[in-house]
């Protein structure tokens, strides 16, 4: 049989793809990675960019998150003051409705309730990083302006209906504003500004015209009621933001982990390999070496 | 009779015969490690015997020179891994190169510059960012920005593989001067076999022959066909004649659509010569179809992304309460364009798309992240931009889909040319083992060969010898002191 006078040759390449592999590895090991091109695994290299695509929707939302709970909260606490003021208004009205304060008690009842009208107004007019927070989509105009050329007084709207949303990476939508029309100029008796005005009125003469005081005052008490309940609405999205954060951070979390150990090198496994393959290359030296100092044919024995 | 005087005679001979074996055996030594040299033997023949009074007597030994061991079957079949191996070697040279423009990002945190995946992410989370308070400058400063990322890592990967597609175009025309000088020798060195040796193998011209072939193999793909008087003709895979009949076809270069076409005679053979294997197949396949394929793919992002995102920019209300005049597609400009509008945007080619994708707006008021006929406080057009990332916009699939399957689609088209490559090879090794068993010289065996002659001529030596005594017993007749 006929051999292949070339072998060595062959060795070599052998050689060179030890070394290649060895390479390889200690750029695994170096940078941690152990997909360093797409063509080592396609799929996980198409799976990387989803995973990675996620996790930086989740890290973004965290982000908007802490933008919009500042908002929310000064809405919150702003509709906290007003109901404090109204409930005060309340009080102030029930008093000179009893029929037990002479003239110039009623017209400082009404003085008052007009400080506390302003009071509203100018809550209701509160913006946040100089947004308006209750004009709705017009966030650069200022909501609400009393005319006080009538009697009673009008305060007008200049905002609009618009609601503004943040979606959730999962596609939830979370209420990020409430139009102030809604809050403070509610149909009916759940005006919050008409009760106040009516008020003002009633009391301004000094004389009482009580059924329509009270009738004014109850619906001062609807309002409040009503105002109670958009606070809700920004309370809910207050604990829907908190708990969207929290979900995407723990999502994140698994995301994390999954693409660390989709991406990452395993230390043990890359050692071992590379350790493997320089006793290869070791051999594979050694073999060529001694192929190369012996004399490696039958001439060397010839005389 | 024999007579002793024929017994020289022979003896003489058969010192020619080992002497000229000896040469053979010297001339394999000295080209032990010359490329393409294949191995001889000595052929020794008995002479023809005489015939005297009916009986018949040897008439010794001539060697009448030397064969060389070839084996065309196999040296063909190892020209044809080879023009595999060589293709695939060189689309998966080319490939490689292109995927390193889409390196995987590993970390979660900090984006890769040019990873185009996170900047698509980013870019859509600006948005979404917007959302939280739409009227903020800082958020749509970022919104410009992620844009700006986009459009110039979409549009440097475009221009990366132009380049990588024009310097491949050379290097396929590079090798038309190698294939012709190759396909002109071969010509010449048929015209001498066939008028030198006929009937027989040429020997050394045969070498030179098939050492041609084998480099012209690595070069393009060719079919090879043993004609009449031991010459061959040479065609591509496709049977266009490169040699034939002692004649060589040149093959010309000239551009035909801002590549290079390669033509024989007159006749385009690219399609041919693309499928057709060697160095300038591989060349061709990365040239013809994987870069067009991912720059396709590219195209096709961008020309969607821009195009949706523009549009819905354009139907929004921006900052300054002004809403998009939308111009029909075929000028370039609608006013609130956030990119360029894509090149073939007023016949629907998303062709050039990616190179040519940038961010033409420079005021972020400009961002219409408010509906249509809303104020500027508003967010559903920006939460309808945002939403663009899970929207099937481009071919069917959301964006970061599109570009998922896109990376895995380009591994493992690298992939499986990376396997290919390693079995093309490994079959050239073992061929080029085969061949190299038969057709190499061996020390081992030239040693051997070398010992036997060596002692055949002593032993002719040494008959020769004793003839010389006889000879000169006879000349003395008993004398022993006259001749010696």
């Amino acid at each position: 049989m006929r051999v292949d006078p070339n072998y060595v040759t062959t060795l070599v390449g052998s050689l060179d793809q030890a070394q290649a592999n060895q390479q390889q590895l200690t750029a695994e090991l170096s940078s941690g990675v152990s997909i360093t091109s797409l063509s080592q695994n396609p799929v996980a290299s198409g799976e990387n960019v989803l995973l990675l695509n996620q996790i930086q929707q989740d890290d973004s939302f965290t982000q908007s998150t802490n933008l919009v709970t500042g908002q929310l909260q000064v809405a919150d606490s702003t509709l906290g003051s007003v109901v404090a003021q109204l409930t005060q208004a309340i009080s102030l009205a029930t008093q000179a409705n009893n029929g037990t304060q002479n003239a110039s008690d009623v017209k400082s009842v009404s003085n008052q309730i007009s400080g506390i009208l302003d009071e509203v107004q100018s809550l209701a007019n509160t913006s946040y990083q100089g947004q308006y927070i209750f004009s709705g989509g017009q966030t650069s105009t200022v909501p609400f302006t009393t005319s006080n050329g009538n009697s009673p007084g009008v305060t007008s709207y200049n905002g609009d209906a618009d609601v503004n949303y943040l979606v959730t990476p999962n596609g939830q939508k979370i209420q990020l504003n409430v139009p102030g029309s809604q809050i403070f100029l509610g149909s009916g008796s759940n005006s919050v500004f008409g009760a106040l005005n009516a008020l003002v009125a009633d009391y301004s003469t000094g004389t009482v015209d009580t059924s329509q005081a009270v009738s004014d005052t109850s619906a001062l008490s609807t309002a409040l009621g009503y105002v109670s309940q958009q606070r809700v609405t920004i309370d809910n999205s207050i604990s829907q933001v908190t708990a969207a954060g929290d979900a995407v951070t723990s999502a994140k979390t698994e995301l994390t982990s999954a693409q660390t150990s989709l991406m990452q090198a395993d230390v043990g496994q890359v050692s071992t390999q590379l350790s493997l393959s320089e006793t290869q290359q070791t051999a594979l030296e050694d073999v060529i070496a001694q192929m190369e100092s012996q004399t490696n044919s039958l001439f060397s024995k010839l005389q | 009779m024999g007579t002793i005087s024929t017994a020289f005679s022979i003896m003489t001979q058969a010192l020619d015969a080992d002497q000229a074996a000896l040469n053979v055996v010297a001339n394999n030594v000295a080209n032990a490690n010359t490329p393409g040299y294949t191995t001889e033997t000595p052929n020794f023949q008995q002479n023809q015997p005489l015939d005297v009074g009916g009986v018949s007597y040897g008439d010794g030994v001539a060697e009448t020179g030397a064969t060389s061991v070839r084996d065309r079957v196999l040296t063909e079949r190892l020209n044809q891994q080879q023009q595999v191996a060589s293709s695939t070697g060189s689309r998966l040279a080319a490939l490689n190169a292109m995927q390193t423009l889409f390196t995987p990002d590993s970390g979660s945190s900090s984006a890769t510059a040019g990873d185009i995946s996170s900047d698509l992410t980013g870019f859509f989370n600006s948005f979404s960012s917007l959302e939280s308070n739409p009227t903020n400058n800082s958020l749509r400063e970022e919104v410009l920005s992620s844009a700006s990322t986009l459009a110039a890592d979409v549009s440097n990967a475009a221009a990366s593989l132009n380049s990588q597609r024009s310097a491949l175009d050379q290097e396929a025309s590079g090798v038309t001067s190698q294939v012709n000088s190759l396909t002109s020798a071969i010509a010449q060195l048929d015209q001498q076999i066939r008028s030198t040796s006929p009937n027989a193998d040429a020997g050394v011209l045969e070498d030179q022959r098939q050492q041609d072939l084998s480099k012209l193999s690595q070069l393009i793909g060719i079919n090879q066909i043993t004609t009449e008087n031991n010459g061959i003709s040479v065609t591509t895979t496709s049977g266009q004649p490169l040699v034939s009949e002692g004649q060589s076809f040149q093959l010309t270069t000239g551009t035909v659509g801002g590549v290079t076409h390669f033509f024989v005679g007159g006749a385009d053979i690219t399609a041919q010569l693309d499928a057709g294997g060697g160095q300038l197949g591989g060349y061709l396949t990365a040239r013809d179809q994987d870069i067009p394929s991912v720059l396709g793919s590219l195209d096709q992002l961008a020309y969607s992304v821009s195009t949706q995102v523009n549009t819905l920019n354009n139907t929004g209300t921006d900052l300054n309460g002004a809403t998009g005049v939308i111009v029909p597609p075929a000028t370039v400009a609608s006013s609130l364009n956030i990119f360029s509008a894509p090149p073939g945007l007023a016949t629907g080619s998303v062709s050039g798309s990616a190179l040519a994708m940038s961010v033409v707006m420079t005021d972020p008021s400009q961002i219409a992240a408010a509906g249509a006929g809303q104020a500027t406080g508003d967010n559903s057009n920006a939460t309808a931009m945002a939403e663009v990332a899970n929207q099937a916009v481009v071919n069917g699939e959301t964006p970061s889909n599109f570009y998922a399957n896109f990376v895995s689609e380009l591994g493992a088209t690298v992939s499986s040319v990376q396997t290919e490559n390693t079995a093309a090879n490994a079959s050239v090794t073992q061929l080029q083992t085969q061949n190299d068993a038969l057709s190499s010289v061996n020390l081992n065996d030239e040693a051997s060969a070398m010992s036997t002659l060596e002692r055949s001529y002593q032993a002719a030596s040494q008959v020769f010898n004793m003839l010389n005594t006889l000879m000169a017993s006879v000349l003395n007749l008993g004398e022993q002191s006259t001749v010696s």
